[in-house]
């Protein structure tokens, strides 16, 4: 009945001109491809993307995040809409990593836009969240490069604001917007120093009805908080401005900010400079997963990982001696 | 003449004790799910302490009934809920129910109609008069009661969403067969809150939906003094998955709500109270069920005193209740009727005032008339050959039964008063919190019926291999909308447009300023405005509200701990992930209006803890929204929940969709209400698997799993 794919491995040997002429489909299972956990699917991954390189590069990378209810979904609806208005192409990624787990996932139900996904120049992928982060963020990346590749403006990476999953994000985009509730000011709602330290715009939410005086003043409180963060060398001040996503206010206003975070930077080379020092780390970091995986699996290793991780138990290796003894034994093997 | 010695308590235990060979009572205690201990006896001594000495029925709390006489005097009103097809057709079926020996109508709209559309609205295309009676117009109304004279049959109308056209309509049509709105008696069910939190067919976000319930209840008691303004329902709650306890609590809970809104809006209580109406569930567990309908009066009327009315009737919970139709199963039908009989004769112990109930093939299909025959003879048998009628509240002062009174009384008013502190019922409900209560006690039962634990015979008991369906109603869909779009399209070409496009546009200014919404509807409504147009004008102000799924987990896996055969499937799914790179991905996907979300949501929460990553889609999905989303995930699977009969239609449509973006690989499997007919349709259309009514869940989510491994071995 299928004509396209004729044996399993060939379903990722994609058609990587349909991908690149933006073709819905393709994309979807290229971003399988790249999120399979089976290595010879990481092999296809890897041609796939070193092809793809030259076209990618072109969106605006975007990250959002925020506890829960303050709004997110809510936001890149309204957001998208109003991009795509203007004939922009959006891809909106969302992960969870909130449900780290050793099961199954219900993906989807927290990121809902239904108005946005009926749109012709939108394209919204939920991906279930896997044991480490580190996973989550390689595979994410590697998405909004086919997203870039697949003709995408704007690329918007929506995570829950738990954990470090913050940190993780903003390391894989040019701007990172956090997401507020009106109200509770006076703690600045208890978010973490270092989260509000990445951030490059703060949005409050729900600037409207009854809440619309407390989303105003919020975002004074912010702004007088930010002033003392971060310092006026910086090529790009932080902004803080109210929003309703409901009403569609504060809408256009967040992508002027976001159209001017994006030229300042480009002028001043900020932009090549973040992007660049994001892939030399994301390389260290895929060496340093990749090293322990292939550690991990190696039979010898193991037997050897075995013996030295009870030693240090029992105290008789120091941790220090065992790990610099484990790592030898590997590279001389290998 | 025997003599016999008085014997207490303590010489019971003893008993006990030596006939169980050493265990004690307490080994007997029964823990019901609503988390109360059933004790194996009840003495006078569980009475001490209760208020119940000296109650008389007709006298506030009421728990012993709401009137002095209650059945000796008169009968419960037999009332059975129908619609389907067209007005013509449904107002056939009525006539012959009436001749039959029901005495009061109860109209069951289709989903087109509860959501506001007109038949000919593109959302719509596969749910016109497939799971009720389809009414775009006045003149649909006039001919689902012609020859019905409206001044002599109380009517019930299950309709919350589109309330205002919907009664509009009503009031018009009878004005126009001669009867005047205050001759009218019946009910309208224009209870909101629950449809936020289970029915699903709402309009409007929370706010403005509760404008329009005010502005009834204020129209309505000065204009239609013998009408029921709202009927504040537990029913769906309980069909929903709800326990007794949260049923009764919730229930209350959104009564107050509407009772602080009236109140607040300057209405006087006693101008309103005595016609607010109640519907309940009454379901197996018998005993219970009877003491939650007493412990609802009394409760009723404590919570009402807070409001200081000067009116008795103010403080009266008149109900309504229909048999579960969750109870009903599609194995082994015949067993429905017995299941329909204990239920309605625990409703009428419990003092109901009317009653629905179910009809034997409900799993499958709306009633036949064969099914709603021997539905309604239930009743005529329980009423007019028992003897049960003659004394009011037979089981008053039963040890047991008063003990449980209170019990659920005390549980309930828990319930309530943690809903106090959230900030009331509409509170609550935007939060969300009793749509996941209750969906977690949805799953722990459907993990009891899975495993065994409880008992549904000919289902997971007791099986009979060759289950014989009766002759099942079918509604041809094609036919009936394409009759109701020549009505409809007929009515707007001679209608006057000058007065009717002024009426309609006094509705979206109505919307905007606080004028009454109903007389507006009604003088729209006259002027041949459609369900829809005026629907639409509220929208334009008040928007259409789409809901934020939430969604709970691990409460299904949790009661499979260290079970084999669990294992075993949750290890061929870690075979899985390791063959095929990740773990197999479905789509659960409900098409169209259908509202039922139960299923749905159940296979989800399942199937995620068996370990498969589930995508669960929004409510009111088309075929071709469904098919991006599957497409967009990539998922290996589509799980479409059909429950509202549209599968026909929607279904091939989202097979032809996938084939147009070329996604055929992505397999369909289909769930929920598929009468025994259409399962050789669906698969030619192309659907690999069904799991109907019953379906034990890891079985099924053992066959997906093959299912997608076939395919991929196919591809
Ligand atoms: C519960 C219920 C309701 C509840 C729904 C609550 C909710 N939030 O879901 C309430 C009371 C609100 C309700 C309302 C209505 N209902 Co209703 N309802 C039922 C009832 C009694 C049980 C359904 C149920 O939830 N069962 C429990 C769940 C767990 O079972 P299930 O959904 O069948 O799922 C199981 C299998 O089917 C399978 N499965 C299902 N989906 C999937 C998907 C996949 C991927 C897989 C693998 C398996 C699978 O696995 C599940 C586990 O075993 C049925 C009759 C019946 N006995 O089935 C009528 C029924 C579905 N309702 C019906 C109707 C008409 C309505 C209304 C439209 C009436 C009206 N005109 O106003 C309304 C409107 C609701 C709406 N918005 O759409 C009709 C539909 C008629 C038809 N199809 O021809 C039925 C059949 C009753 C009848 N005969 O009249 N209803
Ligand atoms: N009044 C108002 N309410 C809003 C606005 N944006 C979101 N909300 C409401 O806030 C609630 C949460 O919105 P979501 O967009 O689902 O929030 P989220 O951050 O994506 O939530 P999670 O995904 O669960 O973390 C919903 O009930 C929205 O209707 C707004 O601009 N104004
Ligand atoms: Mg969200």
């Amino acid at each position: 009945m299928e004509t396209q794919y004729s044996n399993e491995d060939d379903i990722y040997s994609l058609d990587i001109e349909s991908l690149l002429s933006g073709n819905r489909r393709s994309l979807a299972r290229s971003i399988t491809l790249i999120e399979s956990s089976r290595f010879d699917h990481r092999d296809l991954a890897e041609n796939l993307l070193s092809r793809i390189m030259p076209r990618t590069g072109g969106a605006i990378r975007i990250g959002i995040s925020g506890p829960p209810g303050v709004g997110k979904s809510t936001f890149i609806e309204s957001f998208g809409l109003y991009l795509s208005n203007k004939n922009l192409k959006i891809a909106v990624l969302t992960i969870d990593p909130s449900s780290k787990r050793s099961g199954g996932s219900i993906l989807g139900d927290k990121t809902r836009m239904p108005k946005l996904a009926q749109l012709e120049n939108a394209f919204i992928r939920s991906s279930p969240a896997g044991l480490t982060l580190g996973g989550v963020a390689r595979r994410t990346r590697e998405t909004i490069l086919l997203c870039e590749s697949a003709g995408y403006d704007v690329v918007i990476v929506e995570t829950v604001g738990v954990g470090q999953s913050e940190y993780a994000v903003a390391d894989m985009v040019d701007m990172f917007v956090l997401l507020v509730q009106p109200g509770g000011g006076d703690d600045l709602q208890g978010i973490k120093r270092g989260v509000m330290e990445l951030a490059d715009l703060i949005i409050v939410t729900k600037s409207d009805g009854d809440l619309k005086h407390s989303a105003q003043r919020t975002a004074q409180d912010f702004r007088s908080a930010l002033s003392f963060l971060r310092n006026e060398s910086d090529d790009w001040v932080p902004k803080v401005i109210p929003c309703s996503a409901l009403n569609s206010e504060g809408i256009e206003e967040a992508w002027k900010i976001m159209q001017l975070f994006h030229s300042k930077l480009n002028t001043s080379g900020g932009l090549a400079r973040k992007r660049g020092s994001q892939a030399s780390s994301w390389m260290w970091a895929e060496v340093q997963e990749t090293l322990v995986g292939r550690l991990r699996e190696s039979q010898s290793a193991k037997k050897l990982a075995q013996k030295l991780e009870s030693d240090v138990i029992n105290g008789l290796v120091a941790p220090g001696v065992a790990a610099r003894h484990l790592l030898n034994a590997f590279l001389a093997d290998d | 003449m025997g003599n016999f010695a008085n014997k207490n308590l303590t010489d019971w235990h003893q008993l006990v004790e030596s006939e169980l060979k050493g265990g004690s009572s307490e080994d007997l205690i029964w823990d019901t799910p609503e988390e109360i201990s059933i004790k194996p006896l009840y003495t006078a001594a569980d009475l001490e302490g209760l208020e119940m000495s000296g109650q008389m029925p007709g006298f506030a709390p009421f728990s012993r009934g709401v009137r002095a006489t209650m059945y000796a005097n008169r009968p419960w009103t037999i009332r059975q809920y129908a619609g389907f097809a067209t007005a013509q057709e449904s107002n056939a079926f009525y006539k012959r129910n009436l001749a039959g020996g029901q005495k009061g109508l109860s109209v069951a709209f289709d989903l087109a109609t509860h959501r506001g559309y007109d038949s000919d609205h593109p959302r719509v295309h596969g749910d016109v008069g497939k799971a009720g009676v389809a009414i775009d117009t006045v003149e649909d109304m006039k001919i689902l009661f012609d020859g019905i004279p409206l001044n002599n049959v109380s009517v019930s109308m299950t309709m919350n969403g589109a309330v205002l056209p919907v009664l509009a309509a009503f009031i018009v049509a009878a004005e126009e067969q001669g009867c005047s709105k205050e001759l009218l008696s019946g009910t309208i069910q224009n209870d909101i809150l629950k449809e936020f939190m289970v029915r699903n067919t709402y309009i409007y976000p929370p706010a403005p939906s509760m404008r329009i319930v005010a502005d009834i209840i204020s129209y309505t008691a000065v204009e239609m003094p013998k009408f029921n303004s709202i009927s504040i329902s537990g029913y769906h709650m309980q069909e929903a998955g709800a326990n007794l306890v949260q049923e009764l609590a919730f229930t209350l809970a959104n009564g107050k709500e509407y009772v602080s809104t009236a109140v607040n809006n300057g209405l006087d209580v006693d101008k309103f109270a005595p016609r607010l109406s109640f519907f309940f569930c009454v379901g197996m567990n018998f005993f219970m069920e009877v003491a939650k309908l007493r412990a609802a009066r009394s409760l009723w009327a404590r919570l009402m005193s807070d409001f200081h009315p000067k009116d008795p009737r103010s403080l009266m919970l008149r109900t309504h209740v229909q048999t579960s139709g969750v109870s009903i199963t599609e194995q082994d039908p015949y067993n429905n009727v017995i299941r329909t009989a204990y239920e309605a004769m625990a409703a009428v112990l419990g003092g109901t005032q009317s009653l629905h109930t179910n009809a034997l093939d409900e799993a499958v299909a709306l009633p036949s008339d064969f099914s709603a025959r021997i539905a309604r003879n239930t009743q005529l048998i329980l009423s007019e050959e028992t003897g049960i009628t003659k004394v009011v509240d037979p089981l008053g002062g039963s040890y047991y039964i008063e003990s449980l009174t209170a019990s659920m009384e005390q549980e309930a008013l828990k319930l309530i008063k943690k809903i106090d502190e959230m900030g009331g019922m509409t509170e609550a409900v935007a939060n969300g919190m009793p749509k996941l209560m209750i969906e977690e006690t949805a799953a722990r039962r459907q993990a009891r019926i899975d495993r065994g634990e409880e008992v549904i015979v000919g289902v997971n008991r007791y099986k009979n291999n060759d289950d014989d369906m009766p002759e099942l109603l079918s509604i041809d869909n094609t036919a009936v909308r394409e009759a109701q779009i020549q009505r409809t399209e007929t009515i707007r070409k001679n209608r006057n447009k000058k007065e009717w496009m002024s009426a309609v546009d006094a509705l979206t200014r109505g919307a905007e300023n606080k004028e009454n919404l109903l007389a507006l509807s009604i003088e729209a409504m006259r002027q041949r405005a459609t369900v829809g147009e005026v629907s639409e004008a509220l929208e334009k102000v008040f928007t259409r509200y789409s809901a934020t799924t939430r969604s709970v987990s691990g409460i299904y896996g949790s009661a499979y701990k260290k079970d084999a055969e669990f294992n075993d499937i949750q290890n061929k799914i870690k075979s899985f992930l390791n063959e095929e790179g990740r773990r197999p991905r479905m789509l659960v996907v409900k098409l169209g209006q259908d509202g039922h979300d139960r299923g749905a949501k159940i296979i989800a929460t399942a199937f995620a803890d068996i370990g498969f990553d589930v995508d669960i889609g929004p409510l009111f999905q088309t075929p071709e929204e469904a098919a991006r989303e599957a497409i967009e995930n990539d998922v290996h699977v589509i799980g479409v929940s059909s429950l509202a009969a549209g599968h026909n239609t929607l279904v091939p449509e989202l097979i032809n969709m996938l084939q147009e973006f070329n996604a055929n690989e992505i397999l369909v499997v289909c769930g929920g209400v598929i009468p025994p007919n259409d399962y050789e349709f669906l698969k030619n259309a192309g659907v690999a698997a069904v799991f109907g009514p019953g379906t034990n869940i890891p079985s099924a989510a053992t066959k997906v799993i093959e299912l997608i491994r076939q395919r991929s071995k196919a591809a």
